[in-house]
């Protein structure tokens, strides 16, 4: 069964273009930023963020698990449980339903991809993800 | 000596099927149906032919799945094959399990899901040329589906998505565009004696032939078959003779005198010409879908039937069609669904170009052919439903406590929820005597934050929102434009400009919705973020509540409808003190990470207390008992204010918030809806009771709980028709309209 971990990040809700010019503190990890919305990003692993907006949402975000794929992992186990086609682009950010549960995929330049969802949807994503 | 592997019949052996319990031999290549022409066995009752999944001929239950069409059935070793009972229906799987109770095994069907640019449905001369055109486009991504490589294309939704059934499986197909390329079907004959075994169709014939299938006896009418021995008769087929549901003798007319001939037989092989198969194509109706080939070209329909079956799936004779027609069933569409004729298995594939043909003669013109659905091929339901899921349910951080703790867990509001714990009455005393934990991580959490949110919220609800000062909360609904309730919850005010706002469990999600998009829609600058899965939530409920929160840190807990910020348990919270159970009761909003820390440190330093959680089963008696509203289960999709007697939570001095110009217009009606108390002694009735008043249904039970502190049963339940009536009839018992709250009116409880 896929192993879906918890992330940890910054949530930041702001004016997309103070958002844009943000500045993320990253701790041990590199930080990877994943813009949900203009005015809705995710960052992970990253330890503080800058950003002009006084009235920004901030918070520390440990809703989400996910799980790392290779190429090869994203075809066999998630490709065939989408009702819609993949971003042909690359990075990019999907959302959508994978195997009938909310989800996001980041798919990196190498074509491997960050399957995330809301924790409280975690087993079931897993579950189905057999 | 050899063992025989478990579950083989007697004298099975590979290279054999098993029909209806005997073996039976088969070559290489063979379909089910071959297999058992090959024996000399007939695949169904009778009927002709094709060979080609056009007809329903040769139906029989494969592998306990019924109505499979055994000439696009591959033979394999040990395939059970048992054929339709001659009259009635073959039975279902699970009908005969020997335990009624039992759920029929589950089987599992997989789904592969394809994204292409073209797809095709058939493989022969159109189907590769359009192939071959479309792979010219570079980059272009084309599937062919052929019916003779077990790709059978059971549906063609928009969109365009193709569902077919496939030796591996169930496929979808999303394609940009599709192309049909069915070709056509060979006509049947409708003339008495049809139903004979021993007639074929000449593509049938030739492929019997092919596979080294002897035909013996053979005659042909009509176009001659490539190369099958057989004698060529003339004349107009008049009817066909039988013994024993056999054909024995063809009877055909010259077309000059009319002079009838009878030649003895054993099969006859027609070539009647094609009519297009074009179901998948008349489904797909499209801009993005095209129909090429035969599939697409206009046939001549065969002669005016007079006397026959006509329709051998349902069984309908031409004798049939006359009857209906002659009650006024007379177009296509209206004939079909009185006789039942291209309604059965094969969608028409047969009898339809008979049918245009019958209404042509009435007519003068044929009809357009009648409305195509899904499913063009038989798919078992199992089929349908693959890789299909139910809505996916979420789990709070501490479904695992609860399934420890004994829980019965159920879905409420999208969520798995702990409905109780073993001892929903205990769980209640716990709440009214002493300390209960109840998990409310489920509650829509959204912060909102921005120099116009004060605006913003003040138009979203029907209280007022400006007076809420930092640290304090209101209870809040959420109105829609026309005045209906939507969903209720908490404005927590945490700084000027920063909110919390709590909603329902089953109501965040939109609630959410709502909220961005009005303030989009605004142009106000208010930030939003759902924290729903982010953070839980444990609501410490009772009258020793206090005490227990002591205990964990709490040492100054907030007044009611205040909140603060502090370390429970060693875990970071936000406490809203607020009450829905009518207790004292503190909402501890927490990270997800620290939830099982916080319920288990609770639930330990409040053991002497006699702390214990409650389910919702409990939940939704000590609500009732405050008369407290869940919206969805007692709320209507129009229910106002008024109607749920909660026009205290609206205040129509303000200036504007949506749904108030209704409400204004509405106020000035006689309503006929309202939601009140109701008491009554004895057992509680169902949710869901009629209440009666004078012989008439005047509305029903929402919820319903015998009040163990009361000692007698309280309810929330509508009334639809004015003028109210205080004194009713629930479940054959009176009930009476009572003032609610019905468990401490003043609220003292709560706010102790």
């Amino acid at each position: 069964m896929l192993a879906l971990e918890r992330l940890r990040g910054i949530r930041v809700v702001a004016d997309p273009a103070a958002l844009e010019a943000a500045r993320w503190v990253a701790g041990s990890l590199p930080v990877t930023v994943l813009r949900f919305a203009p005015d809705d990003a995710f960052a992970l692993e990253a330890h503080r963020v800058e950003v002009r907006d006084e009235h920004a949402i901030v918070e520390d975000e440990i809703g989400y698990v996910g799980a790392w794929l290779l190429p090869s992992e994203l075809a066999d186990l998630v490709v065939p449980r989408l009702e819609w086609p993949l971003p042909v682009e690359r990075p990019a950010l999907a959302q959508g339903l994978v195997a009938g549960v909310p989800a996001k995929l980041w798919i990196g330049a190498d074509g491997g991809a960050l399957l995330i969802t809301a924790a409280a949807f975690g087993e079931e994503l897993a579950g189905r993800l057999r | 000596m050899t063992e025989r592997a478990p579950g083989r019949p007697e004298g099975f052996s590979p290279g054999r099927i098993v029909v209806d319990g005997r073996p039976l031999a088969f070559e290489p290549g063979d379909s089910v149906a071959v297999a058992m022409i090959r024996a000399k066995e007939v695949p169904a009752g009778g009927g002709t032919l094709c060979l080609a999944g056009d007809c329903g001929n040769c139906l029989a239950q494969v592998e306990g799945i019924a109505y499979a069409r055994t000439c696009q059935t591959p033979a394999r070793t040990g395939l059970r094959v048992v054929r339709h009972p001659a009259d009635g229906l073959p039975s279902l799987p699970g009908v005969a399990a020997a335990d009624p109770s039992a759920n029929p095994p589950t089987l599992h069907f997989s789904l592969v899901r394809r994204v292409v640019d073209v797809a095709i449905v058939g493989g022969g001369r159109s189907g590769r040329e359009a192939e071959r055109d479309a792979s010219r486009a570079n980059d272009r991504s084309v599937l062919v589906l052929d019916a003779n490589d077990g790709e059978e294309v059971a549906a063609v939704y928009p969109g365009p998505l193709l569902v077919a059934r496939t030796r591996a499986g169930m496929l979808q197909v999303h394609a940009e565009t599709v192309v049909i390329a069915t070709g056509a079907a060979e006509i049947h004959p409708v003339c008495p004696g049809n139903d004979l075994a021993g007639l074929l169709t000449m593509g049938a014939a030739e492929a019997l032939y092919a596979a080294g299938v002897q035909l013996p006896d053979a005659v042909a009418l009509g176009t001659r078959p490539d190369g099958v021995p057989c004698a060529h008769l003339g004349g107009r087929l008049i009817r066909f003779e039988g013994a024993e549901g056999r054909v024995v003798a063809v009877v055909t007319a010259n077309e000059s005198t009319g002079a009838e001939t009878r030649t003895p037989c054993s099969t006859v092989i027609l070539g009647l010409g094609r009519a297009p198969r074009d179901l998948l194509a008349r489904m797909a109706a499209a801009p993005e879908v095209t129909v090429v080939g035969a599939a697409a070209e206009d046939q001549a329909l065969p002669p005016v039937p007079t006397d026959g079956i006509v329709c051998s799936c349902s069984g309908t004779r031409v004798a049939d069609l006359e009857v209906a027609w002659d009650k006024g069933y007379a177009n296509l569409e209206l004939l079909k669904r009185a006789t039942l004729a291209g309604l059965g298995t094969c969608q028409g594939g047969a009898c339809l170009p008979h049918l245009r043909s019958w209404i042509a003669a009435r007519q003068g013109e044929p009809p357009p052919p009648f409305t195509a659905r899904p499913a063009a091929r038989q798919i078992t339901l199992g089929e349908a439903a693959a890789d299909t899921f139910v809505d996916a349910f979420r789990r709070t951080p501490l479904h695992d406590e609860h399934v420890a703790l004994g829980a019965t867990m159920d879905r409420f509001g999208s969520w798995w929820r702990p409905w109780h714990y073993g001892d929903p009455i205990a769980e209640y005393w716990a709440v009214r005597e002493a300390v209960s934990l109840g998990d409310v991580s489920t509650l829509g959490k959204l912060v909102a934050s921005g120099p116009d949110v004060v605006e913003a919220l003040e138009r979203l609800f029907p209280c007022h929102v400006a007076d809420i000062r930092p640290g304090r909360s209101r209870y809040a609904l959420l109105l829609d434009e026309r005045g209906h309730v939507m969903d209720d919850g908490m404005i927590v005010r945490e700084t000027e400009t920063r909110f919390v706002l709590s909603f329902t469990s089953s109501g965040a999600a939109y609630a959410a919705m709502w909220i961005r998009d009005w303030i989009e829609r605004w142009g106000l600058r208010v930030h939003v973020l759902d924290r729903t899965m982010s953070l839980a939530a444990i609501n410490v409920t009772g009258p020793l509540a206090g005490s227990l929160l002591k205990r964990a840190g709490l040492t100054d807990p907030p007044r009611f409808l205040g909140h603060l910020r502090a370390n429970i348990a060693g875990v970071p919270c936000h406490v809203m003190r607020l009450s829905f159970t009518g207790e004292a009761a503190f909402e501890l909003h927490h990270p997800i990470d620290r939830s099982v820390e916080l319920w288990r440190g609770l639930l330990e330093l409040g053991h002497d207390l006699g702390v214990r959680p409650h389910g919702l089963q409990a939940l939704q008696g000590l609500r009732l008992e405050k008369g407290h509203v869940i919206v969805g289960m007692d709320t209507e999709l129009d229910s106002t204010p008024r109607r749920l007697g909660m026009d205290w939570a609206v205040r129509m001095d303000k200036p504007w918030f949506v749904g108030q110009a209704s409400l204004r217009r509405t106020a000035k009606v006689v309503d006929q809806r309202r939601l009140f108390g109701f008491t009554m002694a004895g057992a509680a009735p169902a949710e869901g009771s009629p209440i009666w008043s004078r012989g008439d249904i005047v509305g029903q039970v929402t919820g319903s709980w015998a009040s163990p502190v009361l000692g007698h049963v309280v309810m929330l339940g509508w009334q639809r028709r004015a003028p109210f009536v205080d004194h009713v009839e629930i479940d054959g018992r009176e009930a009476v309209l009572s003032p609610i709250p019905f468990y401490d009116p003043e609220g003292l409880r709560a706010r102790a």
